[in-house]
Parts: C-alpha cells; sequence; structure tokens
C-alpha cells in the first residue's frame, strides 16, 4: 500500500472516530440498547463507494476497536462488532447492483442488516431470543438513521474525490 | 443492470413492515407471568398479581442488579452497569427488560410459559 494510500485511509478513520466520539455524548432518546445515529457510518458508507472492500474493512474495524477503547464500553465491543460485519458485507454486495447516484438506498440497507447483526449476538450473548422483540424497533430508527448518513455520504462523493488527492 | 428502484421499494417494504411490527408489540395486552433469567437459565418465574412488594438481588460476576416488584409491577431499581438502559427501560410493558452486560432479561413469558407454572 502506498504511504500516501495509507495516509488517506488513517484520515478517514480519524474523522470517523472523531463523528463517534462526538457521538457519544447525544444522550440516548429510547431506552432501547442498541439504538442509535450511528453517524460515524457517513465514513463507512462514502468509503464502501470510494475505496477496495479490503480497505473498507480495515476503517470499519479499525474504527469499532478504537471508538470502543476511546468510549470505555468495551461490552458493547461485540455487538458493534457483529453489526459491523453484516453491514460491511451486505453494502459491498450492494454495490454492485446499486449505483453510486443511490448510495442513501445501500445506507438504509446497510443499517438494517446492522441492526440483524446486532440482534444475533446479542441472541446468542444473552442465551435468550427475548432481544429479538427489540429488532422492529431498531428497524424503525435504523431506516432513518440510515437515511441520513446516506444523504451526508451522497452530498460528500459528488464533492470529495479521492484520486484528487 | 443496476436496477435502484427495486432496492428503494425493498427499503420501504423492510421500513413499514418493521412498523407494523412495533405497532403489534406495542398493543399485545401485557401477561401476569414475569420470568427473570439469566445467560439462558431461568432464575425466577413470577406471578406479578400475587407477588408481594419486594426487591430481588441477582449477581454477576461480582456485579449485582437490583429488581423491585412493586403494585403488581416490575422494573430495575438498580445495576452496577456502565450503561444503565435496564434502569430507564423503566417499569416491564411491551419491552423485556435487558441488561446486556449482566445478561439479565426480565420479560413476560409467553403462553407455552404459563402453562409450565400452571402444571
Amino acid at each position: 500500500m502506498k504511504a500516501k494510500r495509507l495516509a488517506l485511509l488513517g484520515l478517514l478513520t480519524t474523522i470517523a472516530l472523531i463523528i463517534f466520539v462526538v457521538e457519544l455524548r447525544i444522550p440516548n432518546i429510547a431506552p432501547v440498547p442498541g439504538m442509535k445515529l450511528g453517524l460515524a457510518n457517513i465514513v463507512t458508507v462514502y468509503a464502501v463507494y470510494h475505496c477496495t472492500a479490503k480497505e473498507t474493512a480495515l476503517i470499519l474495524f479499525t474504527r469499532i476497536i478504537l471508538g470502543s477503547l476511546f468510549g470505555g464500553n468495551m461490552l458493547a465491543l461485540l455487538y458493534s462488532l457483529g453489526g459491523g460485519i453484516m453491514c460491511l458485507l451486505g453494502m459491498l454486495l450492494l454495490r454492485k447492483v446499486i449505483d453510486e447516484k443511490h448510495i442513501w438506498v445501500c445506507s438504509v440497507l446497510g443499517a438494517v442488516l446492522h441492526n440483524i447483526g446486532q440482534i444475533i449476538v446479542a441472541a446468542a450473548v444473552m442465551q435468550t431470543a427475548a432481544v429479538i422483540t427489540y429488532l422492529p424497533f431498531l428497524l424503525v430508527s435504523g431506516c432513518v438513521a440510515g437515511l441520513l448518513t446516506g444523504l451526508c455520504a451522497q452530498l460528500l462523493t459528488s464533492r470529495i474525490n479521492l484520486n484528487d488527492f | 443492470m443496476k436496477n435502484a428502484k427495486l432496492w428503494i421499494i425493498v427499503a420501504a417494504v423492510i421500513f413499514i413492515a418493521a412498523i407494523v411490527w412495533c405497532v403489534i408489540i406495542i398493543t399485545k395486552p401485557p401477561g401476569e407471568i414475569v420470568t427473570i433469567s439469566q445467560d439462558g437459565e431461568t432464575l425466577y418465574t413470577l406471578d406479578l398479581s400475587e407477588e408481594s412488594d419486594r426487591t430481588i438481588t441477582v449477581e454477576y460476576e461480582g456485579r449485582e442488579n437490583v429488581i423491585e416488584i412493586k403494585d403488581g409491577r416490575i422494573h430495575m431499581l438498580e445495576a452496577d452497569c456502565p450503561d444503565h438502559t435496564c434502569i430507564n427501560t423503566g417499569w416491564l410493558e411491551d419491552l423485556p427488560i435487558v441488561c446486556l452486560p449482566n445478561k439479565l432479561v426480565i420479560e413476560f413469558a409467553d403462553e407455552s410459559g404459563a402453562d409450565a407454572v400452571a402444571r
């Protein structure tokens, strides 16, 4: 990997981390575990369309692991990873069937997959199916949040081209 | 061919289905039988209509959760986990009370669970 490319990926990861840490300060609106805006995923969605699969995975996993460390909640790491992996695989596949003008659709579906991944991990860790009751509430908030982050990524994509750097 | 319209419809269907699912959960009448389980094992099965007011302390790896039963309702009173989501959930109504760090779940038993208690 070229040093320039590495620096760019580092920059993207840092931006995602900063958004993540700032978002930690936003209080939860609903008492549903795992429900959040996920603004840091603006960077993930952007990377899905502008970086290779490997680069996107590097950005996402570095952000999740360092984010959990900074947030001081290592218990949340498993849930984030479960959701992150589902979301990443899904979006990398969707990238092939959804064009760049419809990034927001990809983002919404990515958020849905993230929620499903979170619930699967929660059900496995807690050894109970009770957590599935939370899924529809996560899905509704996930769709809205995914739309928001997707539109943000859409705005960025027409303005910033990584190859210009 | 990249067909974005198809995926917009897929996303819309998921969103609407999730809303309908939410409504079903919210409108479901609450039961009387409550189970408290940890790590997949049922610790307590309680009939809220017959329970007197009391608190139950559950321990997990040195961390404690205090569950309170009052006036036929149940909620998490104290927890020494970092997020306190379970306390913020309030009284048990539509959604199960879940403490992710301590793997504790308080929920209304489903039909089969209620049968098991009756037997």
